[in-house]
């Protein structure tokens, strides 16, 4: 009876070779459509997958988005430039940071103004301290998605001195807003640095902690190696980017691949490195693999922002600027390399006061598309493990 | 490759639709109203073989572009009669890009789908065609994705009215 049920299954259905005899298919039950969210906790926001399940096996797989709609592309097209920066805190709020940086430079790209050192430098700062957030709450919340409750805390307990650090700075600790175009809003306030370089040193020392407790947890392998496969073609032509495309083994990072800001000047002083998944506990492009690059990349982060510090000038943090601000004629598109893949900005200005076009091409949004494709011929249960896997964050999926 | 290299390798392999290229340039001193034109150069292609223009972009072995990034439509004005196309597209082995624009008449805004040749697309475009009432031909799932199924019109074009309600819920 196995067997046959086996036959008529969609080619991508495999029982793990490790686990045969662990789950076994053995009856054709009636399809049943069930509706994953919209108010699910592994949606990790409003979002909803309708599937289609033959017992324990996902058949069929819809996602329909849109619940936390905002309209930001239209509000784009109706404040003035300066104006619409806060909203751009909004799509990916765990890496507001990031957001605030890819329209900066979207709109510096038109306007062709320099940008200080120190203002660039402190933005890398901001930006990689941002990551690491940004990877903390994606894999703890991974974690607790999966069943494992306990690194979820130990995950937050560094993200809250991340936090604290930018509240310092700008005085929020979600929605910044504080890399603004022409620069940063203000100067680190004294002894900043310092308690950046501390927080780099307790964070090396913690990280081993993350390793330990969950990434190489043999539950924790269990559950995700060797589910959710994306091979290299699909992921290239899915237009996956960031961690999902290293994690399906490509090395590609628009840090060091497309240099922004002074990342290409970092990467030939061989201060970071990029982690590009090999496929250790199981095929190439899995669940352990995303999750694996994640952990990895928050290292290379520190690394970074060390380097930053030690290149540290004194100056100004923010160029000449006027106050209502004209953007000259003409269009651009910047991508840099968020948390989550590529976020691009494609910004059209007529030389006026108000954008005639802002485009935000959210990496959350285009790796959630693969969905449709991977669901089919998994199991309910790592049905979670794989939308956890891809650290969607549904305000930018729906802008 | 930079831009004018990619330019020349799109002539000297006769890429189809390709119209022209169109670069930044300074404001002109003598003329006062010229504003110049500022950020990337980009090339200007005939929607209808838009399809087939990226094709020949992917399967180049010089041009290389694995993957589409981004997909979308722009309204640029109230008067204009076309609306723009934007198409990004990137290389990761030659690491460069391609920013495309097709011109599409506004009175009959269709244009075959890129989902055949980029599965990347596939979701740009539910989301272009629900924006700006743009259809794209055997597209296989042509649904909205982010407005409610029962939206009426086209919210990012510019003559876009705004709703004074939705399903009794007041909108002012």
């Amino acid at each position: 009876m196995a067997n046959e049920v086996t036959k008529t299954m969609p080619p991508s259905t495999r029982l793990r070779q490790t686990d045969v005899g662990e789950v076994t298919v053995d009856i054709r039950t009636p399809d049943l459509e069930i509706n994953f969210g919209p108010q699910h906790p592994a949606t990790h926001g409003v979002m909803r997958v309708l599937m289609r399940t033959d017992g324990e096996l996902v058949t069929g797989a819809q996602p329909h988005l849109g619940y936390l709609h905002r309209c930001a592309e239209k509000i784009g097209e109706n404040v003035e430039w300066l104006q619409y920066l806060p909203y751009t805190d909004r799509y990916d709020y765990l890496a507001s940071m990031n957001n605030n940086l890819g329209y900066s430079l979207a709109v510096e790209a038109l306007l062709g103004v320099e940008i200080p050192r120190r203002a660039t430098l402190i933005r890398i700062i901001c930006a990689e301290l941002n990551r690491i957030g940004s990877h903390l709450v994606a894999f703890g919340t991974y974690g607790l998605d999966i069943g494992a409750f306990t690194p979820f805390l130990y995950c937050f307990r560094e993200r809250e001195w991340m936090m604290a650090l930018f509240e310092k700075i700008c005085g929020a600790r979600l929605t910044y807003s504080y890399i603004r175009i022409g620069g940063v809003f203000n100067d680190a306030p004294p002894g900043w640095f310092e308690e950046v370089a501390r927080f780099c040193d307790v964070f090396e020392q913690k990280w081993p902690e993350y390793v330990d407790l969950l990434l190489v947890n043999q539950i924790y392998v269990k559950r995700t190696a060797n589910v959710g496969v994306i091979s290299r073609e699909m992921a290239l032509d899915f237009g996956l980017t960031g961690t999902m495309v290293r994690g399906s083994g490509i090395d590609w990072d628009l840090r060091r691949d497309m240099p922004y800001m002074c990342y290409g000047e970092i990467w030939r002083d061989g201060a970071f490195k990029i982690p590009v998944a090999k496929g250790e506990m199981g095929a190439l492009g899995d669940c352990w693999d995303r999750s694996w690059v994640r952990v990895m990349e928050m290292m290379e982060s520190i690394k970074i922002v060390r380097w930053c510090l030690d290149h540290m000038v004194d100056g100004p943090v923010i160029g000449e600027l006027p106050k209502t601000l004209k953007v000259p004629a003409g269009e651009a598109y910047v991508g840099i390399e968020n948390p989550r893949g590529e976020l691009g900005h494609y910004v059209v200005s007529d030389g006026g006061k108000v954008s005639v076009r802002t485009r935000v091409r959210g990496p959350s949004f285009c790796n959630l598309a693969v969905l449709e494709d991977i669901l089919p011929g998994a199991l309910v249960g790592d049905a979670i493990a794989i939308i956890g896997s891809t650290d969607i964050v549904v305000g930018e999926t729906d802008r | 490759m930079d831009f004018q290299g990619i330019l020349d390798r799109l002539v000297a392999i006769r890429a189809p639709g390709l119209v022209k290229a169109d670069e930044p340039r300074k404001p002109d001193p003598k003329d006062k109203k010229d504003k110049g034109r500022a950020g990337d150069p980009f090339v200007i292609v005939e929607p209808a073989l838009l399809a087939s223009f990226v094709e020949a972009c992917r399967d180049d072995d010089r041009l290389h572009f694995e993957q589409l990034v981004d997909l979308t439509a722009t309204d640029p004005s109230k008067d204009s009669a076309d609306l723009w196309i934007n198409v990004q597209l990137l290389s990761l082995k030659f690491r460069h890009r391609l920013a495309i624009k097709a011109l599409l008449p506004k009175s009959a805004a269709k244009l075959p789908s890129l989902v055949p040749v980029y599965r990347a697309s596939q979701w740009h475009e539910r989301e272009c065609a629900e924006m700006f009432g743009i259809v794209f031909e055997g597209h296989p799932d042509p649904r909205n994705i982010l407005l409610p199924d029962d939206w009426v019109g086209s919210p990012l074009r510019k003559d876009y009215e705004f709703p004074k309600e939705y399903h009794g819920i007041s909108c002012e």
